[in-house]
């Protein structure tokens, strides 16, 4: 790219009710965070409604949680936290203009997030074939506890829940791709790559508390 | 304005390690059987640091502007404020509702 095409560039995302660029990054980077707190109280409900049945029924939840596996949820989770790591790889190759870098970094994530996925498929679908299903569909007899549907009603919840981010943030990360492709992210402008780098340390941050509280309850 | 802090390559990785080595850790403390409340007390404890770890160093929150963080601050103050509330309600109940 030639020296005034980038200049010309530098301007082209700001929008005209915006001073500056770093006004309106400053604009967008609050936006989401008003978002995230939402985002904490809607998982907040799910988190809630776990503490409540955990106090009213501690001896389920160490049943229960027997049937979850600890080494796929530990793996599960260090993927995450790869994958978060590789989301602030992207965003510092962004903000260096290493456009490259930023590529390939979102499809080593986007990579990492399928795993987390296809590992969860497993998990789900080992629960499915014994009978382990959420509410009045749950037909296993391996737990000694009349409540045992009610654990599981609130795993395929908060974690089914936490899936679907997961999914979102894949596709967010696709489109990212396709948006560094068409050389319209550079160091001036990757207020999209900082707003989805936020969104998935928050999934990052949810699976955080989701697996010692499901599958660390010896 | 300070929302375009730029972290160097090895501090993130050096994040990254520091939530590998608690993720192990969070681990390894449940091969030590310790006693019933801790148990959990050390569990959260640790998922907790975790998450304030990310929030600061991945999600840039440590060179912040003061209002995102008052916001992510403000979330947990609610969320507390959810299931305490709550639990004050469920678990002085003389009998749980039986159906649930």
């Amino acid at each position: 790219m030639s020296e005034p095409s980038v200049a010309e560039e530098n301007k082209s995302h700001i929008l005209h009710h915006f001073v500056d660029s770093d006004q309106q990054f400053e604009a967008s980077k609050m936006g989401m965070w008003v978002f995230l707190v939402t985002e904490i109280l809607f998982f907040g409900g799910l988190f809630a409604a776990y503490i409540v049945y955990r106090a009213w029924y501690p001896d389920l939840y160490l049943q229960a949680s027997e049937e979850l596996d600890t080494f796929w949820g530990a793996v599960n989770t260090a993927v995450l936290i790869g994958s978060s790591l590789t989301v602030a790889m992207a965003i510092r190759s962004a903000q260096l203009n290493q456009i490259k870098g930023l590529i390939i970094n979102l499809y080593i994530t986007i990579g990492l997030a399928f795993t987390f996925m296809v590992i969860k498929y497993f998990e789900y679908a080992y629960k499915f074939e014994k009978g382990i299903l959420p509410g009045s569909y749950y037909s296993y007899d391996g737990i000694a506890h009349e409540k045992a549907n009610i654990f599981f009603s609130i795993y395929y919840m908060m974690t089914g829940l936490h899936g679907i981010h997961v999914l979102i943030g894949i596709g967010l990360m696709i489109w990212l791709v396709f948006k560094a492709k068409k050389n319209v992210l550079h160091s001036g402008y990757y207020t999209p790559v900082e707003i989805t780098g936020l969104y998935w340390h928050l999934v990052d941050v949810i699976w955080i508390f989701l697996f010692p509280l499901l599958y660390l309850i010896d | 304005m300070s929302g375009h802090h730029i972290s160097s390559a090895k501090f993130l990785w050096g994040v990254g390690i520091s939530l590998f080595i608690l993720t192990f850790l969070t681990v390894a403390v449940t091969w030590i059987q310790i006693p019933e409340p801790w148990n959990v007390v050390v569990a959260i404890a640790i998922a907790v640091v975790k998450a304030l770890i990310v929030a600061a160093f991945f999600m840039n929150l440590y060179w912040d502007s003061k209002f995102n963080i008052m916001l992510f601050v403000m979330s947990i103050v609610f969320f507390a404020l959810l299931i305490g509330i709550t639990l004050l309600d469920t678990m002085y109940r003389t009998d749980p509702v039986p159906t649930f």
